[in-house]
């Protein structure tokens, strides 16, 4: 690792493998790394059980027993939260890359319908085969989300179509699929209507070591690859043509990264629902903290969603009591309120250069 | 010196049979160590798995979709409607709904979790805490009150229900005494009113009393297209125009289960507004053959539920 200084004077770090972020965003990452981690440890004294810190720290050092603080520990508050972590990076760097794909402000996993393909595939399952074993879910939800993204690319025609094509027809694979969605959700019984409405705000209720032992890999496959593919994100930003004349082929690029992303959200969907407006709000935030550009918009993106998860499953698991509100909701009434006020601060800044 | 020792031999013995378990099948598939007297029993419904274990004298100690005051979270609190203000039915909640408290089950200490057969998702965490008995509670397989039946053979209270079973049959002979004559043997059709007019399925204990009271199910699912599509819930919708068309000789109707008033000028009034001129189509609202019933009271797969149903026979009679 090392530090130089740019043509422009500006301080930039030099990883191992290329990559290279601006000193600025290093340090804004490490900041946000530093609050998941405080926001995570606060996490695991929230909850029912009184759990304080140094409590929680001696159960993490003693290992899993047989107590009622380390069940509240071990089995129950940390694999929430690293799976927060994990959903919550994802669907957040999934966002940034869909948005410079896309080159639209507005895409998301969601707006793409990427999120209510895996939906609708569960949805089917559990409405016409409910004695399907839980293990063939993620499957299921894989299988849908990798439909609705091989369906956009044929819609899409592979290179020639711009950003905005994208996004349209996502939103008409979208919509038309939260129509199937809701003549499914009208013919289902009340009681399974209403779990399935729990499921479809988002919930880390199921969020297990098992959960996560079946999520990980999809991560430890998905994000690099990400990261990797998004290497040439500065030339998506700049448009396809640009792209095209800086020697990228989009032929090959655009629909690899749109699998990525499919394969990506599917997981996250079958693990703890869609987290809607996360994959559209991180992005921006995380843009607020530090405008970078490239893979660094990237992991400052996974950064922000990772934080917003963790916050969100706190409010939801100690701070609301009694309140039903799935994660899903909680991240929108965190995340939203700063959204909002960031886009002002922003706008208020442009006027204030004009 | 005696007595100790036949105390202590009783004692041993009264744990011994607390702490043995058996393996059962549940309605799932699942092969499932359950106890074989379970003390401290966690439902993961109110209106169709609680209310039935209560009925059965177990030791339901919470409930999910009860706050921890023992109040209900949603708009109908289905114990206090079906067996009255019991304080001691002041049951605890497990968390809001859709985010089960895993830390708050395991605080209760439950030797058994009994929950429906679509709620397999939930049942990996709660198998960490308990066994999970998943139980089917869905029209088509069940009927009448035959979820307690069940649960009474599962859960050794054979004998409970069958004595509660006894004093109800007593109270239906004795209603149906009191029916009107030319009503006896007819067709009914049961429909309660949510957003829109649903046939009332056979999952309750109002069906289960109304068809013990001779009547015979009006087939509505031959006359309407709702049925073609899977509905196994409580009730399936209908259209206005489909309810209309319809032609039972005695309609037994109720309100949303949510509605805070169930008085029969209510119902009459989300008819109108939803059916408008159905007491002109339909025959048994001509003749005034229509009896109102309280949701919340009778819409649960229990006894009790039907022994409302029959009060409300009862008082109809009387008019």
């Amino acid at each position: 690792m090392t530090v130089t200084r740019a043509l422009d004077g500006r301080l930039i770090v030099r990883f191992a493998g290329g990559l290279t972020i601006r000193l600025a965003d290093v340090v804004a990452l490490s900041g946000l790394s530093l609050a998941i981690l405080l926001a995570a440890a606060a996490s695991l004294t929230v909850g029912s059980t009184p759990v304080g810190m140094a409590d929680a720290i001696a159960v993490l050092w003693h290992g899993p027993d047989a107590s009622d603080l380390s069940f509240a520990v071990w089995d129950v508050r940390l694999p929430r939260i690293l799976m927060g972590i994990l959903v919550g990076a994802s669907v957040a760097l999934t966002g940034a890359m869909l948005q410079s794909l896309a080159q639209n402000p507005l895409a998301d996993p969601g707006l793409l319908g990427l999120s209510q393909g895996s939906m609708t595939a569960l949805l089917v399952i559990f409405v016409f085969l409910p004695g399907l074993p839980q293990g063939w879910l993620p499957l299921a939800a894989l299988a849908g989300g990798l439909a609705v993204g091989v369906l956009l690319v044929i819609l899409v025609g592979r290179a020639n179509a711009g950003g905005m094509a994208i996004l349209l027809m996502g939103i008409a694979v979208e919509t038309s699929l939260s129509s199937v969605t809701s003549i499914l959700l009208l013919y289902t019984p009340p009681e399974v209507s209403l779990a399935l409405a729990d499921w479809m705000a988002g919930s880390m209720f199921r969020a297990s070591w098992q959960s996560l032992a079946t999520f990980t890999p999809w991560f430890a496959l998905g994000v690099p690859a990400i990261l990797f593919l998004g290497r040439a994100l500065r030339s998506y930003d700049l448009g396809d043509q640009m792209a095209m004349s800086l020697g990228e082929n989009l032929s090959f690029s655009k629909p690899v990264i749109l699998v990525t992303a499919v394969l990506l959200t599917s997981a996250a969907v079958s693990a703890v629902g869609p987290l809607a407006f996360l994959g559209v709000m991180a992005p921006h935030l995380a843009n607020f903290i530090s405008p970078a550009s490239g893979r660094a918009r990237l992991l400052l993106s996974a950064a922000v969603g990772a934080l917003l998860v963790v916050c969100a499953d706190m409010l939801t698991r100690g701070l609301a009591g009694e309140l039903p509100l799935p994660t899903g909701l909680a991240i929108v009434m965190l995340g939203v309120p700063m959204f909002i006020t960031t886009l002002r601060l922003r706008s208020a800044r442009r006027m204030r250069g004009q | 010196m005696k007595k100790f020792i036949l105390v202590l031999v009783a004692l041993l013995l009264a744990g011994q049979a607390f702490a043995e378990t058996r393996q059962v099948v549940d309605d799932a598939g699942r092969t499932v160590e359950i106890p074989a007297k379970p003390q401290r029993i966690i439902a993961l419904h109110e209106a169709l798995l609680a209310l039935p274990l209560i009925e059965l004298g177990l030791d339901v100690v919470g409930v999910y979709g009860r706050a921890d005051d023992g109040g209900s979270q949603i708009d109908v609190d289905f114990i206090k409607s079906v067996f009255g203000d019991d304080p001691a039915l002041r049951i605890a909640g497990i968390g809001p709904i859709g985010n089960i408290d895993l830390e708050k089950v395991r605080a209760l200490k439950p030797d058994l979790i009994i929950g429906m057969g679509q709620q397999q998702a939930q049942v990996q965490a709660l198998s960490a805490i308990a066994p999970v008995y998943l139980q089917a509670t869905m029209a088509g397989g069940e009927s009448g009150f035959s979820i307690e039946k069940r649960l009474a053979e599962l859960l050794g209270r054979k004998d409970v229900f069958a004595a509660k079973q006894a004093g109800y049959l007593a109270r239906v002979a004795d209603v149906k005494g009191r029916l009107p004559a030319e009503t006896r043997g007819k067709t009914y059709l049961a429909v309660i009113v949510f957003d829109q007019v649903s046939a009332v399925r056979d999952v309750s204990g109002a069906v289960q009393a109304i068809r013990d009271l001779g009547y015979t199910p009006y087939d509505w699912s031959s006359r309407v297209t709702s049925e073609a599509t899977p509905g196994r819930g409580f009730a399936v919708p209908l259209s206005s125009e489909e309810f209309a068309r319809l032609d039972p000789d005695v309609l037994v109707v109720m309100n949303s289960y949510l509605s805070p008033d169930q008085s029969p000028e209510k119902i009459r009034a989300r008819l109108d507004a939803i059916a408008p001129g159905w007491n002109r189509f339909v025959r048994a609202a001509r003749e005034d053959r229509i009896i109102f019933l309280n949701s919340a009271e009778v819409a649960t797969p229990t006894i009790q539920s039907a022994l409302h149903t029959l009060t409300a026979f009862e008082r109809w009679a009387g008019q």
